[in-house]
């Protein structure tokens, strides 16, 4: 079928092509002879139809199928299908053990469904590689069609087979009773008024106009494998970013993995009063917060960033009250308003030593939970932290140690020197809070380890020097350096919709033989506008002619 | 423009290769969240209570033992004399003990190693970094990595002397 490849015209043709690339006289016949002419890619041959495919034509062969590309498409939908049935391992925060998780929570089901892995259906292996592959087929198909479509409506032949233009869908034959050149002349600014390009050579002529919708197609094209690959390449280091951070009230804290620090300033709970609640709520005991907001400063690291033993230099690069939906943003890295806890947490105090047998008072010394000092000196004491315990217990052997990392009764022992005191220096055990004093019997510890607590003490003189982090307010980090790029995607794949959707690609043909005019016309979509205009372009050359006897509708009975 | 056509194709088909084999490759080994036999030790920069910062990059080439622990916790306070002992015992051999300390200040963790007498390095890790890049729940977490920076084991809870010294038999054993 595909042997004879040059044309009566003369013109030699590539492999494959449906309509002679000069003339326009069929080569192939795609469907029953006589019938509407296909006029895809203008008859064009596809870039990799050959006589005979070697191996690299035929992997390229498969890619430049739009059959395979519907597959591809269909079998890629039926996939993500099945990543709906039960919620992704994704969307779950801390999920320590999935697979028992999909077990209990949906049964044996779940547990196939998450031995298959379809608990992770968008990163598995076959679902990124049906991406892949209609990624593959989407440059493919469109190679092979963009250019010999472009070649062909480069370089088009005014004057085209009479074949050609008969089996056209909008088709006029009739006689003039002018000379054609004068005839050809008269049309053309007609044709022009009505903005086409007008092309004419002796007695045939080429009007086209809006050309540019035939690339649609490949625009759409275009913006799809942007979008592709932004999806596929969200996940390299660095893009991608979904973190849960706490933030204790007034420390600058960093968020992991990059150079930012976040200051949680202050934050503010507000609950629904009782009559401001629904009816069925009232007299429940049910709290419904009303308001969730953190002050957030946002800093930026300048040096000394990586170095641990040195103080970071922050500067700072914004400042926004985040609440539920109003999440701080700065150049893509967003903070959530995520979740809250109301434990008040112990930063410092700064208590005064008190002689008790003077009545005298010593200092106010700032006593840091994390990192304090190790030594103070109070008028003629000295203090020496020896050790510390954050959550005070006494263990089997009756040692001090903590139960915890985390201040909830913060033990100091001190040695302390000084006058009346024994020259090595007497050790002291100090509970900052009122409550842990008296139920770990600060005295009664203080007599077995040397009886100063008779002497001296330490005292907290107002509870404007106890320092706590009020709250934590957890927020949820993202970035996602990948959605301009989705983004512009879209917004190119927009494009070609429009230029496809909104503008049609028409040309009219003319050939003048002995009298006689035939006019084939051909449009992309809409081939009742094409008819009108063709009747209001021929009125004025004063050939009436009825709409609808245009229609060359031979295979539409 | 005929002559083009085959390295073009050629050229697209590579990058095809190139680029979906990346994406399909990480997809089936970045999957999981939780670190794994067989990844690779995640660089860390700490502190340490010799007041040096400690890079995972300078024991490149040596084996080691990466040990996370609290001193609040039990397991991990009992298990500490197993550690000294082995890393002094290991320490010709070339290889490292390291204890990263979970979230606690200088001064706790100062003075725990002195009471206990530990001398191998131990980095303090204020801001969990470590901790959350090596998904520690538990503790005491216990990682074996071999001399090429790969995770050989991980045990969670305490060790004992001889799953230790076994342990660091077979990081060591070619």
């Amino acid at each position: 079928m595909i042997s004879n490849t040059k044309c009566e015209c003369g013109h030699q043709n590539r492999v494959g092509t449906v309509l002679c690339e000069a003339c326009g006289k069929p080569l192939i016949e795609l469907g029953e002879a006589g019938e509407v002419l296909e006029m895809r890619y203008d008859g064009a041959a596809r870039r990799s139809q050959r006589a005979n495919p070697n191996f690299i034509d035929q992997i390229w062969n498969f890619f430049s199928s739009v059959k395979v590309a519907i597959y591809l498409i269909i079998l890629t939908l039926l996939g993500a299908m099945l990543g709906t049935v039960f919620p992704q391992v994704s969307t779950f925060i801390n999920l320590q053990n999935p697979e028992e998780y999909y077990k209990k929570t949906y049964g044996t089901l779940g547990g196939i469904y998450y031995s298959l892995g379809l608990a992770d259906t968008y990163n598995s292996w076959w679902f990124i590689l049906l991406l892949v592959m209609i990624g593959s087929s989407l440059v493919i198909c469109s190679l092979d069609r963009v250019l010999p479509l472009y070649k062909a409506l480069s370089k088009q032949k005014i004057k085209k087979h009479m074949e050609f233009l008969t089996r056209q869908r909008v088709v006029y034959q009739g006689p003039i009773l002018e000379r054609a050149e004068e005839w050809i002349r008269r049309a053309t600014p007609v044709l022009k008024k009505k903005g086409y390009r007008v092309h004419s050579e002796g007695a045939a002529l080429l009007a086209e106009k809006q050309r540019f919708s035939r690339w649609g197609p490949y625009v759409i094209h275009i913006g799809l494998i942007i979008f592709l690959l932004a999806v596929l390449f969200r996940g390299l280091p660095g893009l991608h970013m979904d973190e849960y951070v706490s933030f204790p009230e007034g420390e600058a804290k960093r968020i992991p993995g990059t150079t930012f620090y976040l200051k949680n300033e202050q934050f503010t709970v507000n609950y629904y009063s009782e009559k401001e609640l629904p009816k069925e709520f009232q007299n429940t005991g049910k709290m419904l917060p009303k308001l969730f907001q953190t002050k957030a400063v946002l800093y930026e690291c300048t040096s000394s960033c990586e170095d641990p033993s040195k103080t970071p230099v922050l500067k700072e690069v914004a400042r926004h009250d985040i609440e539920v939906n109003k999440p701080l943003d700065y150049k893509g890295l967003v903070a959530y308003q995520y979740d809250f806890d109301l434990t008040p947490k112990l930063r410092s105090v700064q208590p005064v030593l008190v002689n008790k047998v003077t009545g005298e008072e010593y200092g106010k010394f700032k006593l840091d939970m994390m990192n304090p000092k190790r030594s103070y000196t109070l008028g003629p004491y000295t203090l020496e932290l020896k050790n510390k315990y954050m959550d005070f217990m006494l263990n089997d052997d009756g040692e001090p140690t903590s139960k915890s990392p985390n201040p909830n009764a913060p033990a100091f022992l001190f040695l302390v020197k000084g006058p009346d005191l024994p020259k090595e220096g007497a050790q002291f055990i100090y509970f900052p809070k009122q409550i842990d004093k008296a139920r770990f019997q600060q005295d009664l510890i203080n007599e077995k380890l040397g009886g100063i607590e008779k002497k001296l003490d330490l005292d907290v003189k107002a509870m404007s020097d106890v320092d706590f982090a009020k709250s934590t307010s957890f927020l949820n980090i993202r970035m996602d350096r990948a959605m301009p790029f989705v983004w512009t995607g879209l917004a190119i794949v927009m494009l070609g919709l429009v230029l496809g959707f909104y503008w049609t690609h028409r040309r009219i043909w003319l050939r003048i033989d002995d009298g006689q005019l035939t006019l084939g016309g051909h449009t992309t979509k809409n081939f009742f506008g094409l008819r009108r205009e063709v009747v209001s372009i021929l009125k004025p050359l004063g050939v009436e002619v009825d709409e609808k006897s245009l229609d060359n509708g031979r295979n539409q009975e | 423009m005929k002559k083009y056509r085959r390295p073009v194709q050629i050229v697209i088909l590579l990058l095809v290769v190139i680029l979906g084999g990346y994406a399909i490759g990480s997809a089936v080994l970045g999957s999981h969240d939780r670190l794994q036999v067989g990844d690779k030790a995640p660089s860390f920069s700490l502190l340490g209570i010799d007041g040096r910062v400690h890079h995972l990059k300078e024991y490149e080439g040596k084996a080691m033992v990466i040990n996370f622990w609290g001193s609040w916790c039990k397991p991990c306070v009992k298990e500490m004399p197993a550690l000294q002992q082995q890393a002094e015992k290991w320490k010709d051999k070339g290889v490292v003990v390291l204890g990263i300390n979970a979230g606690e200040d200088e001064m706790t963790v100062q003075n725990f190693a002195e009471d206990r007498g530990v001398t191998f390095p131990i980095l303090l890790d204020p801001n969990s970094d470590a901790v959350r890049d090596y998904n520690i729940s538990p503790l005491p977490t216990t990682f074996f990595v071999s001399a090429k920076g790969n995770i050989t084991s991980i045990h969670q809870g305490e060790l004992d002397l001889n799953t230790l010294d076994s342990q660091i038999g077979q990081l060591v054993a070619p």
